[in-house]
């Protein structure tokens, strides 16, 4: 038992002392998820909206509030060159200004009043949501005013055809692929130790080669869930991500996949001779997984001939799972086979290590 | 099951070891005996099968026939009975690059019940100032003295030091031997391998000489040298003029041997030789340079038995 925690201990120093392991398992997915984070999760939802208020009458006060009560619109101040100038380094989507006399001419009844609008055609979306929440708006403010009642009112109900936020999308995914690259990478210390002949003088000792890989297989897991811990954190902390489902189950998938992936990281160490081939062929193994099982994008999106290759690929259980567990995301494939493939594939990866791998 | 290796049984007991890699014999049919509390050396060029004969024993190659008793366990069928007890020094030093020198050898502490104290080894192997500094900064040396440190972390009965001198400077060097003594004189056995000659000689109780898988000859150093030079030799720089069979009618002489620039003459009778080396250069109207006499070596055993000469 000391042995295997020295062991472990010894792992996992000469694991924080290389900062190329420390890069790819720490660093570079939470690149991802910050990167990911602040692209998709920005403020994509509030829009705002330049008003330029030159009458400052009851009736323009009026008006400015029936803007501001609008879900997701919020109203910039300013005067009209002002608004226009910000609306042209894109600070607000577009500019309302309502002309002196407004009021007057409202009341008068006679001719009716202008309000000026700014839109941007080159965003199309902008532009078209703008038209339309003037629109509605002003229809509003004219039916108030000439004391009819609407005839026909829009009644909105909303169906989310796609239930997660891309950043809910991508935190368990990330989690996955860093875990996938924690097993994987078990490979290059693993053939450097045995290039070096460390496995061979370890040889030497009573320590058991039980004890060895389970210090690897310890100091792995140790990795997987200051991972897990970081990549959460960050994507609840930062971008609202909400982690639902039962810890227990996130627990199990995050064991489970850790260990088929350390299975291949062992599987790889069988075959590579040299710490070069063993980071040649972790490479060859790593990226294809990170793109088609589904990590950036739904593999539902993918062309078919992908996604029978997705189908086959560990990370798309261990990520669909985790998507599953996490943030009730739709399955791609029912959780128990999502369990159940990890499973297949840490048995065979572990049966063709042990039939392989060289000790020195 | 272990059995504990008594008086009158010898620490190792090699008999018939066989080793092949593909076609080659590495290791063709080597029997040798080492009695307990002495130093027992492998002497041989690089490639001689030293290392495997080495591996073999410390139970981390399995031979392809012979048997092995080692601490009167066999050493092919349960060395784990055997590794508890032995303490190894591979020929490369095999040490975890980014972990400190006391941090290792604190982590093969941890493989063993007792065994010595970290800050003992430290002492012993004259690292103290290396003590924090992580072994891929470590010089050749360094790396080859933390390698024997490890090897003495359980206190064991039979320590295994394959070249552990190599890349040593001279006083290091001399330092190593004097740890070596003082494992003898605390009764252990040691089995070393070495091409240095002087080191065998200081060293080591008893001898083997390996070349291509096999023991050539085997014994103590005066053994060795007396079983086949009764002579001595006088010794001086290569000439030209002076044929072969010019030498070796000169009185006294029994063989004649070209070593790189230098001739040996082994001979019962020095001053004879001496008289006739000097006419013959009188003859060539030349001096010899560096005229000496000297006892056979291990050197010039290695050179009888193998005809090449035992460098590195």
């Amino acid at each position: 038992m000391r042995a295997l925690l020295q062991l472990t201990v010894a792992n996992v120093r000469s694991f924080t002392r290389d900062r190329a392991a420390l890069f790819w398992t720490l660093a570079f997915p939470l690149i991802f998820v910050i990167l990911f984070g602040s692209i998709f999760s920005g403020g994509n939802n509030q829009r705002s909206i330049g008003f330029a208020d030159l009458d400052a009458s009851p009736a323009s006060a009026q008006l400015k509030a029936a803007f501001g009560s609008i879900d997701g619109v919020k109203l910039v101040d300013g005067t009209e060159d002002d608004l226009v100038a910000k609306m042209k380094k894109g600070e607000v989507s577009s500019v309302i200004v309502v002309p002196k006399g407004y009021g007057e001419t409202i009341a008068a009844k006679s001719a009716p009043a202008a309000v000026k609008v700014f839109t941007d055609p080159s965003q199309a979306a902008a532009d078209g949501a703008t038209r339309q929440l003037v629109g509605y708006v002003l229809s509003a403010v004219n039916q108030a005013a000439t004391g009819q009642p609407p005839a026909v009112e829009p009644a909105f109900q909303t169906i989310q055809t796609n239930d997660l936020s891309f950043i809910s999308y991508l935190v368990p995914s990330i989690l996955g692929m860093s875990l996938m690259q924690v097993g994987v990478f078990a490979a290059i210390p693993l053939v450097a130790d045995r290039q070096k002949l460390i496995l061979k003088r370890l040889q030497a000792t009573p320590l058991r080669r039980w004890q060895l890989v389970g210090s690897n297989v310890l100091m792995r897991l140790l990795i997987a869930l200051l991972q897990t811990a970081i990549i959460v954190g960050v994507g609840s902390a930062f971008y609202h991500v909400q982690i639902s489902g039962s810890w227990l189950l996130i627990g199990a998938l995050i064991l489970l996949g850790s260990l088929s992936f350390i299975a291949l990281g062992y599987v790889i160490a069988s075959f590579a001779s040299t710490e070069d081939a063993a980071n040649g062929m972790t490479s060859a193994v790593q990226f294809p997984l990170m793109f088609l099982s589904g990590t950036f994008f739904p593999i539902d999106a993918m062309p078919d001939a992908l996604k029978t290759v997705a189908r086959a690929l560990p990370l798309t259980y261990l990520g669909d799972g985790l998507r599953q567990v996490m943030v009730e995301g739709t399955p791609f494939a029912p959780l128990w086979l999502c369990f159940a493939f990890l499973a297949v594939w840490l048995v065979v990866c572990f049966g063709i290590a042990a039939r392989f791998f060289r000790w020195q | 099951m272990t059995t504990v290796a008594t008086a009158a049984e010898p620490v190792i007991r090699v008999t018939g070891l066989q080793k092949r890699y593909g076609g080659t014999h590495a290791v063709d049919g080597v029997s040798f005996e080492v009695r307990p509390g002495t130093v027992f050396g492998l002497l041989g060029p690089n490639g001689a099968g030293k290392t495997t004969t080495v591996e073999v024993l410390e139970g981390l190659r399995t031979p392809d026939a012979g048997e092995v008793r080692v601490l009167g366990v066999d050493a092919v069928h349960h060395p784990d009975d055997l590794k508890p007890r032995i303490g190894v020094s591979l020929q490369t030093a095999a040490l975890y690059p980014k972990l400190t020198v006391v941090e290792v050898i604190d982590l093969f502490r941890s493989f063993y019940q007792g065994g010595r104290p970290t800050a003992e080894l430290v002492e012993l192997m004259d690292l103290g100032e290396k003590r924090t500094t992580r072994t891929q900064d470590l010089s050749g040396g360094q790396r080859q003295r933390l390698s024997v440190a490890l090897a003495l972390v359980n206190d064991p009965e039979l320590v295994f030091l394959d070249e552990p001198t190599t890349g040593m400077d001279p006083a290091a060097r001399r330092a190593l031997w004097e740890v070596v003594l003082n494992l003898k004189a605390e009764g252990r056995t040691v089995l070393l391998t070495t091409h240095y000659m002087e080191e065998a000689e200081v060293l080591c109780d008893r001898i083997a000489i390996m070349d291509h898988g096999r023991i050539l000859e085997e014994g103590t150093v005066d053994e060795l040298v007396s079983r086949r030079f009764k002579e001595r030799a006088v010794r001086f720089d290569a000439t030209a003029g002076l044929a072969g069979e010019r030498l070796a009618a000169m009185p006294g002489v029994t063989s004649v041997k070209r070593e790189d620039d230098e001739v040996l003459l082994y001979t019962r009778d020095v001053p004879a030789t001496i008289g006739a080396v000097l006419d013959a250069f009188e003859a060539l109207g030349r001096e010899p340079a560096n005229l000496g006499v000297r006892r056979a070596t291990l050197e010039d055993v290695f050179l009888d038995l193998t005809g090449r000469a035992l460098r590195d």
